[in-house]
């Protein structure tokens, strides 16, 4: 196991059913320890209660989406140093480039196969110096 | 839309382009005594009982008529162009078969709301009945290898010679049992969840049929509303895009070179600009 098997995830996204395919893929990579945030908005107050040390999001979303959320967490001081991963349907270049520029850790884009999270999650880990 | 609005509305139009004209000539009647007024509105009355009995035939007239050469006369021909236009526009969507396009716009958008709030409510469903169904199957599917890798460390066990003939007996009783109980029982219920994931498809059949009748549609009211935006919009328009991160997954992605079509284009681009 690359990584803390307890490492704690959230997972954003306003459709229960990917938030559901994303967390049962976490299960198989060896991740239980998983919460869910249905927006932006959401995902910020559950990540300001602490506790969390890896962030996937989509990225259309109401309220806020992925990529303010990603320029949030990159502005705050006590989770600018969180991973977070995109997973979205979004497939122009330009969303592409301005999410490396916001400081996104990874992109996937959907439709997206276990093999693709499990090799970004292991790409972020080994950055992250946990592999 | 009512006859009273209407003519409300035209009024005031008229009213805005009259007083746009400059100085109508002055009435002639100046000079004349204090019946001017009376004489006026009996003209008005008579004129306008004509205009009603042959209104195609009247504004050139009631333009070029010497004997009308007062305010009201040129103010009533601008009046009737108008009418006319409103005709000739109304008449032109009529021919064109624009107001057919409306009405059917505004009876068929509902509908189809309707038929995708359907379909979305369809697929949701599946996707839930599949993941209910994998839930279910995946512990089973779990514990029969958690079962049959324990047997057969036994049975590595056996074949070093680490075991007892009782031991032995017991292993084959239980490799037995799994044999003919744990395994097909297991195996049984997964084919199940199998057979509840293929079912959860059903709405492919559906939807299928509702999206192709709201692809008819939306291809209806494009090439009308194109041919209007043609005629309306001016060149120059027709070609600016609009710029927004927020599109959606790509539906067709042929000829274009601003989207990427899988993962490997994602981490070349990725790669290509140094992250």
């Amino acid at each position: 196991m690359p990584a803390d098997p307890k490492m704690k995830f959230l997972v954003v996204d306003d459709f229960s059913t990917m938030r559901r395919i994303v967390r049962n893929l976490l299960k198989e990579l060896g991740f239980t320890n998983v919460d869910e945030a249905e927006d932006g908005a959401i995902a910020l107050q559950k990540l300001q209660t602490g506790g969390f040390e890896f962030v996937v999001t989509d990225w259309n979303m109401p309220n806020m989406d992925g990529l303010t959320l990603l320029q949030t967490i990159r502005s705050t001081p006590n989770l600018k140093h969180l991973p977070v991963l995109m997973i979205t349907a979004e497939a122009k270049k330009e969303n592409i480039i301005a999410a490396a520029q916001a400081g996104a850790s990874g992109y996937i884009v959907k439709p997206f196969t276990a093999g693709t999270l499990s090799e970004k999650l292991n790409k972020i880990f080994e950055k992250m110096g946990l592999a | 839309m009512t006859a009273a609005n209407d003519s409300a509305d035209l009024e005031a139009l008229f009213d805005s382009i009259a007083s746009d004209i400059p100085a109508a000539p002055p009435p002639p009647a100046k000079s004349v005594t204090g019946d001017s007024d009376d004489l006026q509105a009996l003209f008005d009355s008579v004129s306008s009982d004509y205009q009603v009995a042959a209104p195609t035939a009247v504004p050139i007239e009631a333009v070029t008529d010497p004997a009308a050469a007062g305010a009201w006369p040129a103010q009533e021909a601008v009046f009737n162009r108008i009418g006319h236009m409103a005709r000739l526009l109304h008449d032109t969507l009529r021919e064109l078969g624009y107001d057919k396009l409306i009405e059917e716009t505004v009876t068929a958008l509902p509908d189809a709301k309707d038929r995708l709030a359907y379909v979305a409510n369809l697929t949701e469903q599946a996707a839930c009945r599949v993941l209910n169904a994998t839930d279910v199957a995946n512990p089973v599917v779990e514990s029969v290898e958690v079962s049959s890798c324990a047997l057969g460390q036994r049975w590595d066990k056996m074949f070093n010679n680490q075991l007892s003939v009782a031991e032995f007996k017991v292993l084959a009783g239980d490799t037995r049992a799994f044999l003919n109980g744990e395994v097909p029982r297991q195996m049984q219920a997964t084919r199940a969840q199998l057979t509840e994931i293929m079912m959860a498809q059903d709405f492919q059949d559906l939807t299928g049929q509702v999206i192709k009748k709201i692809v008819t549609l939306a291809q209806n009211l494009e090439n009308s509303l194109m041919t209007v935006l043609i005629e309306v919009v001016p060149e120059t328009k027709r070609t600016e895009e609009v710029t927004n991160l927020m599109n959606g997954p790509v539906i067709n992605a042929e000829g274009r070179s601003d989207v990427v079509v899988n993962q490997q284009q994602v981490d070349d681009l990725l790669e290509s600009l140094g992250f």
